[in-house]
C-alpha cells in the first residue's frame, strides 16, 4: 500500500481525532457530573453528559471520515505551511496591539503617579489605549499585507481610528471606549 | 384580535411608530427612516468590494442598539434598519461584478461571467440595469412566499409537532448543514461537531455547569455575539487579508466607458422572464432550506438558464458566459431571492437560514421582546400578541424596502457605477479592508462589558470560518 503523503485533509482529521478522544474520554468523565443517562426517582432521563458525548462522537467520525478521505485524495490542498504562517502572524499582532490597547492608559497613569481607573472617563486619559492600540492595528495589518512600511498608512491607520473615536464615542454618553470597562 | 387586525397593526407599527420629521403635515416614522438608510447603506456595502452585508450588519448593531436602547419600542427599527442592508447588499454586489469584474458579495461571483463581457461591450449600463431588475423581482416573489407559507408552517409546527418531531427537524437541518457546508460532507460533521460542543460549554441540566474546567469564564458559556463575530466576519476578514497580502494589497481595474444603447427595453424584459421566474423560484427553495448559501442559489440558476438558453437560441446568437443578459438575469434573480426565503425557517423553525438572517436573530434577542420562532404566530383573540404584530411589522419593512429598490435603488445602484467608484475602487478597497480589521470583529463587541475577553472568543472562533 502507498505511503500517504501528510496532506492538510490528513492533518486536521488527525487533530480532530486527537481533540475528539480526548473530550470523549477525558474531559467529560472528569468535568462533567451527571452520566449519559440518570436514574432520578426511578425515572431514567438524559444526563449532562450525553449532548456533548454526542458532539464528540461526531467529531471522531468526522475526523476518520478526513483521515479515509486524504488517502484516496492525495492532492495538495490550499491550507499551506504559508496561511498557518499568515494565521500566526496575524493572531501575534492582534495580541500586540490588544496589549498596548488595554496597558498604554494605566502605564501612562502610573508615569504621573495617578490612579487610572479615577481618570479612564476623562479627557485625553480615556483615548489613550484605544488610540495607540487601534494605530498599530491598522498599520502592522496594512503594512503586513502590503510587504512595506509607508508615512502614508501611518497618516491612513490615525485618520481611521480618529473617525472610528467620533463615531463610536462622541455621540454616546453611557458608551465606554476599550479597555476603560475593563480596567 | 383576529388575524387582519394582526395585519393591519403591524402595517400601522411600521407606518405610525415615532415619528421623526414631519413632511407637509404628513409625520414620516423613524422605522421608514431606519429601513431607507438601511437600504443606501446595503447597495453601497455590497458594491464595495470586500464588503458584505453581514459586515455591516455586525459594525451597525452595536451603533444601533446604543441609539435606540433595549426596549420593545427599539425592535422595529433596529430591524428594519439590518433589513434594508440585508436588501440593499445583494442588489449591490452586482455592481463591481458588473463593472470591475469583482464580484462584491460572493453570491455575485457568477454575475462577473456574463456582466463583465457586456461592460466590455459597452453595455456596462444594460447590464446594471437587468441586475436590479432580476434581484428586485426574485426579491419581490421570494418575500411573497415567505408571507404566505412562514405563517401556515409555524401554525403546523406548533399545532402539530411536539418535542421528539422537533428534534428530529433540527438533527435533519445539522445534518443538511453538514452535507452542504464546505468541500466534504467530514469537513461539515467536523464544522457542526465544533459548533455543538461550543454551545454545549457552561450549560446542562446540572448544578455544576458542565465542561467549564472548573474557571469562572467558562462557566456562562461562550457569548453568542462572540461566536459568530468570529465565525462569520473575522473568519472571512482573516481570509481576505490573506489574499490581498499575495496580491501586495493592490487590484486592477479597468475602466471602460459605456458607448452602446444602454436602456433596457419592453422586448428585452419579456424575453428575461422566464429565465428569473426558474432562478426566483430556485433561489427561494434554496434559501427556505437552513444554512445553505446564496452561492448554491446562484450556481444551480446559472446552470439552469444556460440549458434554458441553449434550447431557445439561434446559431447567430453569443453563448452564456459571452455577455448574455439573460445570465445576469439567471444569476441575480437566484441569489436575492434567498434572502426573504431565508427568513422561512427562522420565523416557522426557530433555525437560521444565513448569516444575515443570523444577525436578525441576534438583534431580536439582545433587544428582547420578539424571539423568532413558530410560537411568535399565536393568533391569539383573547388579548394582544406583541410579537406577532412585530412579525407582521417586519413583513410591512420587507415590502417596504422592496418598493425603495424598485424605486430609488436602480438609480442609487447604477450612479455607484458613475460616481468615479471605477477610479476610486483601489482606495476604497484598501481603506475598506483597514477600516474592516478592527471596526468588524472587534468593535462589534464595543457595549461588551467584558471587551477583551470576548475579542479573545471571537479570535479564537475566527480560524473556523468554513471555507479558511
Amino acid at each position: 500500500m502507498p505511503k500517504p503523503k501528510l496532506n492538510t485533509d490528513f492533518t486536521i482529521g488527525l487533530v480532530g481525532l486527537m481533540a475528539g478522544s480526548l473530550i470523549l474520554f477525558v474531559w467529560i468523565p472528569l468535568d462533567v457530573d451527571t452520566g449519559l443517562i440518570e436514574k432520578v426517582r426511578s425515572q431514567v432521563v438524559i444526563g449532562d453528559a450525553m449532548a456533548p458525548s454526542l458532539a464528540a462522537s461526531i467529531l471522531i467520525i468526522g475526523s476518520l471520515l478526513m483521515i479515509l478521505q486524504s488517502f484516496r485524495n492525495r492532492e495538495e490542498t490550499d491550507l499551506s505551511r504559508h496561511s498557518l504562517k499568515f494565521l500566526v502572524m496575524l493572531l501575534v499582532l492582534l495580541g500586540l496591539s490588544m496589549a498596548v490597547m488595554r496597558w498604554a492608559g494605566p502605564f501612562s497613569a502610573h508615569l504621573f503617579n495617578a490612579d487610572y481607573r479615577s481618570l479612564r472617563d476623562t479627557v485625553p486619559w480615556k483615548y489613550i489605549g484605544y488610540f495607540l492600540g487601534g494605530i498599530i492595528i491598522v498599520f502592522s495589518l496594512i503594512s503586513m499585507m502590503e510587504h512595506r512600511m509607508r508615512w502614508r498608512t501611518l497618516i491612513i491607520s490615525i485618520l481611521v481610528v480618529v473617525v472610528l473615536i467620533i463615531i463610536y464615542d462622541l455621540p454616546f454618553e453611557n458608551l465606554q471606549l476599550p479597555p476603560n470597562g475593563d480596567v | 384580535m383576529d388575524a387582519v387586525g394582526y395585519v393591519w397593526a403591524g402595517v400601522l407599527a411600521v407606518f405610525q411608530g415615532p415619528a421623526l420629521f414631519d413632511i407637509f403635515g404628513i409625520s414620516i416614522s423613524i422605522t421608514l427612516v431606519m429601513v431607507f438608510c438601511g437600504l443606501l447603506t446595503g447597495i453601497v456595502v455590497g458594491a464595495t468590494p470586500g464588503l458584505a452585508g453581514p459586515m455591516a450588519m455586525a459594525i451597525s448593531l452595536p451603533i444601533l442598539i446604543s441609539v435606540f436602547g433595549y426596549h420593545e419600542s427599539a425592535l422595529l427599527p433596529v430591524l428594519g434598519f439590518l433589513i434594508g442592508v440585508m436588501k440593499g447588499a445583494t442588489v449591490g454586489g452586482a455592481v463591481p461584478a458588473i463593472l470591475f469584474n469583482t464580484p462584491g458579495t460572493p453570491d455575485a461571483y457568477l454575475t462577473t461571467f456574463d456582466g463583465y463581457p457586456m461592460t466590455q461591450k459597452g453595455q456596462s449600463g444594460k447590464a446594471l440595469r437587468v441586475a436590479h431588475f432580476s434581484s428586485v423581482s426574485g426579491d419581490t416573489v421570494s418575500d411573497l412566499i415567505l408571507f404566505t407559507c412562514a405563517p401556515f408552517l409555524a401554525i403546523l409546527v406548533e399545532a402539530y409537532l411536539d418535542f421528539p418531531e422537533k428534534a428530529a427537524l433540527i438533527i435533519l437541518s445539522l445534518s443538511f448543514i453538514a452535507a452542504v457546508v464546505g468541500k466534504s460532507v467530514a469537513k461539515g460533521l467536523l464544522a457542526m461537531a465544533l459548533g455543538m460542543l461550543a454551545a454545549y460549554i457552561g450549560t446542562g441540566e446540572d448544578f455544576y455547569p458542565r465542561l467549564t474546567g472548573g474557571t469562572e469564564v467558562l462557566s456562562s458559556g461562550f457569548s453568542m455575539t462572540a461566536v459568530i463575530l468570529g465565525v462569520l466576519i473575522i473568519g472571512e476578514v482573516f481570509k481576505s487579508m490573506e489574499d490581498l497580502r499575495l496580491t501586495h494589497g493592490s487590484s486592477k481595474v479597468k475602466a471602460i466607458n459605456p458607448h452602446d444603447d444602454n436602456r433596457l427595453h419592453w422586448a428585452e424584459i419579456r424575453k428575461l422572464l422566464p429565465y428569473i421566474r426558474n432562478s426566483a423560484l430556485i433561489g427561494t427553495l434554496i434559501g427556505a432550506l437552513p444554512g445553505i448559501g446564496t452561492t448554491l442559489a446562484a450556481t444551480l440558476g446559472y446552470a439552469t438558464g444556460k440549458k434554458l438558453y441553449e434550447r431557445r437560441k439561434s446559431d447567430e446568437d453569443p453563448a452564456f458566459g459571452e455577455g448574455v443578459p439573460q445570465g445576469v438575469a439567471a444569476t441575480e434573480a437566484a441569489n436575492s431571492a434567498v434572502s426573504g426565503a431565508n427568513l422561512i425557517p427562522v420565523l416557522s423553525l426557530g433555525i437560521p437560514g444565513n448569516a444575515a438572517a443570523v444577525f436578525l436573530i441576534l438583534a431580536a434577542d439582545s433587544i428582547g421582546g420578539f424571539n423568532p420562532g413558530p410560537s411568535v404566530f399565536n393568533f391569539s383573540t383573547d388579548g394582544v400578541n406583541p410579537e406577532l404584530v412585530v412579525a407582521f411589522g417586519l413583513f410591512t419593512m420587507m415590502v417596504f424596502a422592496n418598493f425603495l429598490n424598485w424605486t430609488v435603488g436602480g438609480v442609487f445602484m447604477r450612479s455607484m457605477g458613475i460616481m468615479g467608484l471605477l477610479m476610486l475602487a483601489r482606495a476604497v478597497i484598501v481603506v475598506a479592508t483597514e477600516g474592516r480589521i478592527i471596526d468588524t470583529g472587534f468593535l462589534g463587541h464595543i457595549d461588551h462589558p467584558n471587551f477583551f475577553e470576548a475579542v479573545a472568543v471571537t479570535l479564537g472562533w475566527g480560524p473556523f470560518w468554513p471555507p479558511f
